[in-house]
């Protein structure tokens, strides 16, 4: 298994701003609900505001709103239990919210249900298909219903197939197949009728490693192609990979959102990097601490130096020139801080608590 | 969408001939047990034996030739019995003791105003208890009615041709409307076959069409522990679609089944059930009832396999106590009247109404509109309580 590299964040300048609700010092379940963020040029594929549902005493899901704009992967991170499901069910229509409402390509979601849930593709957390037909009579039962044309269908199931790598096994009952190729199909038939939005509830769970590498690269074929996805996952890995923008929800709330780079700046952290050099590292020492971004140096063993910076892998090209004369850089590694730090920071608890 | 519930019932259909509950339960058990019962307990025609009450508040010569052609009926020797009493409500109590299966009634003056042309009515009394007693009378009756109205017919017109009022009963009957002799040449136990075959017919018809129609309801709950109803919900299509779409399949193989276990049993024992269009709209009206109520267990329940449970008790209680599995006259009282709670009690009653006395669909209207009052309400608490668990 390959480690999946993190995403490289958008450059922040064209980003949208960060939303951050609490100070680190608040407590998550307390805090004033984030404003989306500012409306983009084109019309958002998803939109939410204000969605609220409570369950007698119980605030499942209070004042969660968020846009997703055409080609964007925005991303729902929170521990179990957060609210995570239980929005995703109202933004599909599976629960009438208490307050709120949703649009899904500028249609409403509660006036005109038909046509808004035409363009979500809606893949639930448990594996929602017949085990007793197989793959092929999976999808063109799901095909049919949801209005495909028959002559068109057939093709249509052979594409789906192919997508998700299982045109060998299409004729085999589901109950056949492995947890990640029942997963693959999963998401298959919920791509049958070409959505403009995908909304997968934790993809992952309970796959194998090569299954969840298949996922998450489909997952991103999709999203390079055009198509808009809202990913919920507790998986900090798999939204640092796949989203473009993420909202960390806990206690029902969304409490910060942004891209990754930018929820990572809310906790203020640094990137370490650690050079490896030859030549004169005393005199290469004090070249870097000259470096702007460079927040602190220090000699870590006769041929290495960690710095803390700003925006570490940006900075590598300044760093190179830098000790340029004194010094030859033969091996770098950034090591960023995560999601998960933010997380921690930021709701007092780890993703998987 | 259209297009989409015939997707739901083609899936529903395929899965219930895949898993063999269409075929097992809808048809091979049903038809089975009705004919094994019928061959070990019912076989050919059980004992027969009546005893008919007779009020003759007449004393005319109408009764008096009834009598005599019962007793000589050879058909009738041994089978029925004639008992005088005194009037109607002796008549009446000792039906409710049991004493007499039927009563015919002749009130005070009818032989005369059937003389006078004015015709005239006989009353009979009859019990579900002794559906027998009940065919006889009533062949008696319709006898005696066709008679009367020859009879009334022939004075008329001999009363408007301007013959006088005291010539008038010699001349018809010297002209062919020979005197009040009922003959009685069919055999008139021939619709008395309300037999086993007939009862375990339709007891079985009854009880099965819960567990046919039941086990599409309870798939609405298999398909939300697969998560499968709510990926259609979250469709584009109308959120009753995936209802309806197995509703209306476990609604006609329901039907299919009460039919062919009626078919089967016409066709092995010989027995009747009665009018067609009238058994059918019975076994209809049955088929909905019992959609309904298996809708409403299956709307209370949360699991499929609590919906198994439930819906199994449910219908043997129905069965038990609606008669469908022991004849309702044979069960004491008060469960007699609990058979009215039913479907099956209902049901049943029609069907040995429409078996034994060979009326049509008015003589069913009755419990026909009681089953559909069933479904209605049933039906209604049954819808209420799947939009709260969100099965609809």
């Amino acid at each position: 298994m390959t480690a999946p590299e993190p995403v490289i964040a958008p450059d922040p300048a064209s980003a949208p701003e960060p939303v951050i609700a609490p100070e680190p010092t608040s407590v998550p379940g307390h805090t004033s609900a984030p404003e989306p963020t500012p409306a983009t040029p084109t019309p958002p594929t998803l939109s939410c505001r204000g969605l609220s549902k409570r369950y007698g005493d119980v605030h499942a899901v209070q004042d969660v709103g968020f846009d997703i704009a055409p080609g964007e992967a925005y991303g729902l991170l929170g521990p179990n239990g957060a609210g995570k499901t239980t929005t995703i069910s109202m933004l599909v229509g599976l629960l009438r919210p208490d307050s709120g409402h949703v649009r899904v390509c500028g249609v409403d979601l509660a006036a005109d249900p038909m046509r808004a849930k035409a363009r979500i593709g809606y893949v639930p957390q448990e594996i929602a298909l017949y085990p007793e037909l197989t793959g092929r009579e999976n999808l063109r039962f799901f095909g049919r219903l949801f209005g495909l044309p028959r002559r068109e269908l057939a093709g249509r199931i052979d594409e789906v197939l192919d997508l998700v790598g299982l045109g060998g096994r299409a004729d085999d009952r589901l109950k056949t197949y492995s947890g990640g190729m029942k997963r693959r199909i999963n998401i298959g038939t919920a791509l049958l009728h070409r959505p403009e939005v995908l909304i997968l509830d934790e993809p992952t769970v309970g796959v194998d490693p090569q299954s969840r590498k298949a996922i998450l690269d489909g997952v991103e074929h999709l999203v390079g192609e055009g198509m808009s996805l809202l990913y919920t996952s507790h998986y900090m890995e798999e939204v640092e990979r796949v989203c473009d923008r993420v909202a960390i929800i806990d206690h029902g709330r969304i409490i910060a959102e942004g891209t990754r780079r930018e929820l990572i700046a809310l906790v203020g952290g640094a990137d370490k990097v650690e050079l490896s050099l030859e030549g004169d590292l005393e005199t290469a020492l004090a070249k870097l601490r000259a470096v702007e971004g460079v927040i602190e140096a220090a000699m870590t063993g006769a041929t290495s130096i960690r710095l803390l910076t700003e925006g570490g892998r940006h900075l590598l090209p300044a760093l190179i020139t830098a000790v340029d004369g004194c010094a030859t850089v033969t091996a770098t590694q950034v090591i960023e801080p995560d999601l998960e730090a933010t997380f921690l920071h930021l709701t007092g608890s780890t993703l998987r608590d | 969408m259209w297009r989409a519930l015939a997707a739901v019932g083609a899936l529903e259909l395929r899965t219930r001939l895949r898993d063999g509950t269409a075929l097992v339960i809808a048809l091979i058990v049903p038809v089975t047990l009705a004919t094994l019962f019928s061959v070990a307990l019912g076989g050919d025609d059980p004992p027969l034996r009546a005893t008919v009450g007779f009020v003759d508040l007449d004393r005319g010569e109408f009764p008096a030739s009834v009598r005599r052609e019962v007793m000589g009926s050879q058909e009738l020797k041994g089978s029925v019995t004639l008992r005088d009493l005194p009037g109607r409500q002796e008549a009446q109590r000792a039906l409710d003791d049991g004493e007499i299966g039927a009563a015919i009634v002749f009130p005070a003056g009818f032989s005369h105003s059937v003389g006078e042309g004015r015709g005239g009515d006989v009353s009979v009394l009859t019990s579900p208890e002794s559906p027998l007693a009940g065919v006889v009378a009533r062949a008696i009756v319709d006898r005696i009615s066709a008679l009367v109205d020859a009879r009334t017919l022939a004075v008329r017109a001999v009363l408007k041709a301007g013959l006088p009022g005291d010539e008038v009963k010699e001349l018809v009957e010297r002209n062919g409307a020979a005197g009040p002799a009922p003959a009685l040449e069919d055999d008139p136990l021939s619709g008395g076959k309300v037999d086993l075959s007939v009862h375990y017919g339709s007891g079985m018809a009854a009880l099965f069409a819960f567990f046919v129609v039941g086990a599409s309801f309870r798939g609405l709950l298999t398909e939300r522990k697969l998560g499968t109803l709510d990926r259609m919900r979250a469709g584009p299509l109308a959120v009753w679609v995936p209802f309806a779409g197995k509703a209306a399949v476990g609604f006609a193989l329901a039907l299919v089944s009460v039919c062919v276990t009626w078919a089967a049993s016409v066709l092995v024992s010989g027995a009747t059930w009665g009018d067609p269009p009238a058994v059918f709209a019975v076994l209809l009206a049955h088929v909905l009832a019992a959609a309904a109520i298996t809708m409403l267990v299956t709307s209370r329940v949360k699991t499929d396999a609590q919906a198994d449970g439930v819906i199994m008790v449910v219908s043997f209680v129905m069965a038990f106590l609606g008669g469908s599995l022991v004849p309702m006259h044979s069960l004491p009282g008060v469960l007699q009247a609990a058979a009215l709670l039913t479907p099956n009690g209902w049901t049943s009653t029609a069907l040995t109404e429409l078996a034994g006395s060979g009326a049509g669909l008015a003589a069913v209207a009755g419990p026909v509109a009681v089953l559909c009052a069933i479904a209605l309400a049933t039906g209604g608490l049954a819808v209420l309580g799947m939009k709260k668990g969100t099965l609809l």
